[in-house]
């Protein structure tokens, strides 16, 4: 039985290669095919990449870890004691540790941020805007704020009183490099706090709410005018690549929901300043715009894909259709020689199968080869859309770094080779219901 | 060429045992095509009955029903009524794997278009029967080989049918019909394309299987040399056997070294059989 079956796939194989041009032609239907396929997808996942990370750098990054109320309501009262952010910052530094339990997670940075809405006021007008305490350090690995200087400098360790503003918000203040800067906001104890800062540095992010309304400032001069020391309203976390965000919200919830500090207020908090627990968000939940984005995106690719497979499979169904249209007392000989209707479409799908995988092979190749040459020197769409894209809030940079997943090409070859298997049924369908006396008229 | 569990006939047990099967019975056959403006009645009320190593020629003239009587025979087609029996098994009773696992074993085809596969050498063409039931590689090569020696093909075993004379594509073809040593073959104007030298090769070669083995042949034909050589020769006139005269044969002059003197009896070699 088996040598029955290895002759009929000789055959297909030698049927395969006698159409040469004709199976070159619907194979390069399915190489080119599934290379844009791979290329669009690569593409596809380094812009998503690169749109989740810049805009997480910008946001809370892919996991954001804070106390359960703050997102909602935005107050000092929602805030992580200083316990919390020990524990929190241990459990993040955990991730990346050798030894432990689970897929590796790469942690890039991880920065403590208290953020508070207040009012930034110069001797000729006030703005309302958000204040943000950053360790400067931290922030700078973090967030890419202090690669947007439009002039003077980013925070540094050893700055109390100053602040990095955003240049939109500076010309509405008219403020500049070295100007005094009032900031009021409720503090801790619910008390309306001020703090005099001075300009150091001025940033242009090109989304209009950021340089419109933020202001950073070193985090030991937050905690120390709010009356919070040792607390944060957030512990944010860069990860590698957005594709271990799940995994870091698994290690640190698990990690996080058995640590003792983060089941209650801790000892010496102010009454009600701590939420019972400590809430572990991904950026799909910090930022749901972003990822609707995203979705948004995937699914264009997901239309274009099956518009892609519609045309791949109509090219196959065509070449096998024509070929087995062609050879019709071939397959009237081969069962008058023995073969069952069943063997004889075999026969045919066995041939549209081979031209499946044998396009599947060469398109991932080609794929590779195309990809790597723009994954090499990155594609630059700096041309079609400026250096200022934004998507969802976040600058986005222009220039895209394709990303290569494994899966994504073994998904895509897969897919090929499918949509030629299931092109070829219906061909093996006719060649099975040929009228074999028919077939092999000798005057036809 | 032993198939293992079939005996091989020989020249003396060529001739037919008593108790065996008619090689092909046909009972009441008809074959009617549904066709505008008139169904086509191809084969009507057709019985006929074909004993093993017979050597029978069909003639008779276009849209007689031979090549539609050969194609019931070797159960390619379907009857629209009576029953038609192959070696005792009733082809109407047979499921379509059942069909194509009699058509293996047991029938062998020669088509007027040789039908080569293409895509496959002489040899491989030849042996496909014999790679489709299974038998090993070597014994496979050792029986096309000898058979090509026998048939003048020798050194022709690589090349592909396109590289292939007629007569040679219709040797290999004949080749490929005998070589799982079936107890019929069926033989749809074999000599039609070739010129009289190749014709009377072929013939020759199908004599001396036929004699030599025992394998019933049943031809159809308008080739006189076909006619005059074989055993039995039906006439068919519109679907109906007109007759159905057995004629004594006379091949010794032409053999040559392919195929002995027929100096034995030919299967049912006197006239009258049940188609008259």
């Amino acid at each position: 039985m088996r040598a029955r079956w290895l002759v009929l796939a000789r055959l297909a194989l030698r049927n395969t290669l006698r159409q040469a041009r004709r199976s070159a032609l619907t194979a390069s239907a399915m190489v080119v095919g599934l290379a844009l396929l791979m290329m669009s997808r690569a593409i596809g996942d380094g812009a998503h990449e690169q749109w989740i990370t810049d805009g997480v750098r910008l946001a809370l990054g892919h996991v954001a870890l804070e106390a359960p109320g703050w997102q909602a309501s935005g107050s000092l009262d929602d805030r992580l004691d200083s316990a919390q952010v020990s524990a929190a910052r241990r459990a993040v530094a955990e991730l990346s540790a050798p030894g432990r339990t689970g897929r590796p997670v790469r942690v890039r940075a991880a920065a403590v941020r208290l953020t508070v809405s207040g009012l930034a006021s110069s001797p000729g007008s006030a703005v309302p805007v958000r204040i943000e305490g950053v360790d400067p350090s931290a922030e700078a690995a973090f967030s890419e704020l202090d690669e947007r200087l439009a002039s003077g400098r980013y925070l540094e360790p050893s700055d109390r009183l100053a602040a990095f503003v955003g240049a939109g918000l500076a010309d509405r203040l008219g403020l500049h490099l070295g100007s005094r800067l009032v900031l009021t906001a409720q503090g801790a104890a619910g008390d309306v706090a001020e703090q005099l800062v001075r300009v150091r540095g001025l940033f242009r992010t090109g989304i209009p709410e950021v340089d419109d309304g933020l202001v950073q400032i070193p985090l030991s001069t937050a905690r120390q005018w709010l009356g919070t020391p040792g607390a944060a309203t957030a512990v944010s976390v860069l990860l590698g690549s957005s594709q271990s965000t799940s995994d870091a919200v698994e290690a640190l919830r698990a990690r996080l929901g058995s640590h003792p500090a983060t089941a209650a207020d801790g000892p010496g908090d102010p009454p009600g300043a701590g939420a019972p627990g400590i809430r572990v968000l991904s950026w799909k939940q910090a930022s749901p715009e972003l990822e609707s984005a995203v979705r948004i995106d995937d699914f264009g690719f997901y239309v274009f894909m099956v518009v892609l497979f519609a045309i791949v499979a109509l090219a196959v169904l065509n070449a096998v259709l024509m070929s087995v249209l062609d050879r019709e007392r071939e397959f009237g000989v081969l069962e008058a020689l023995g073969l069952t209707r069943a063997e004889t479409g075999s026969v045919v799908f066995t041939e549209g199968l081979l031209l499946a995988v044998l396009s599947g092979i060469l398109g991932v190749a080609l794929g590779f080869g195309v990809t790597w040459l723009l994954w090499r020197h990155g594609l630059d769409l700096s041309a079609l859309y400026g250096n200022d894209l934004s998507i969802s809030g976040a600058v986005i940079n222009p220039v895209i770094v394709p990303i290569f997943r494994p899966a994504r090409v073994a998904e895509a070859a897969a897919y090929v080779v499918v949509i030629g298997g299931l092109a070829s049924l219906y061909p093996a369908r006719v060649a099975m219901r040929i009228d074999v006396a028919e077939a092999l008229k000798f005057d036809r | 060429m032993t198939d293992p569990g079939r005996p091989v006939p020989t020249e003396r047990s060529s001739e037919p045992s008593a108790d065996a099967p008619p090689a092909v019975r046909t009972e009441g056959v008809w074959k009617i095509y549904e066709q505008e403006p008139q169904p086509v009645e191809a084969v009507r009320d057709l019985t006929l009955e074909v004993q093993p190593g017979e050597f029978v020629a069909m003639a008779g003239p276009s849209g007689s029903g031979k090549t539609t009587l050969l194609n019931l025979i070797g159960g390619l087609t379907a009857p629209t009524r009576g029953r038609i029996r192959v070696a005792g098994r009733d082809l109407t009773e047979l499921s379509g794997p059942e069909l194509a696992r009699l058509r293996l074993e047991h029938i062998g085809f020669v088509f007027q278009a040789y039908n080569l596969l293409p895509v496959l050498s002489a040899l491989e063409n030849a042996e496909f029967t014999l790679l489709l039931r299974g038998v090993e590689a070597g014994e496979r090569r050792r029986r096309v080989r000898a058979l090509f020696q026998e048939i003048g093909l020798e050194g022709l075993e690589g090349r592909r049918p396109s590289k292939l004379s007629g007569g040679q594509q219709q040797r290999v073809a004949v080749a490929r019909a005998v070589v799982g040593e079936p107890a019929l073959v069926l033989a749809d104007e074999p000599t039609a394309n070739l010129d009289s030298a190749t014709g009377d090769a072929l013939l020759r070669v199908m004599e001396r299987l036929n004699h030599e083995r025992g394998v019933t042949f049943i031809f159809s034909t308008h080739d006189p040399r076909v006619m005059e050589r074989a055993h039995r020769l039906v006439h068919l006139v519109d679907g109906r056997i007109a007759s159905d005269v057995r004629q004594a044969v006379h091949r010794g002059e032409r053999d040559g070294n392919w195929a002995a003197d027929a100096g034995g009896r030919a299967p049912g070699a006197e006239p009258g059989g049940p188609g008259d």
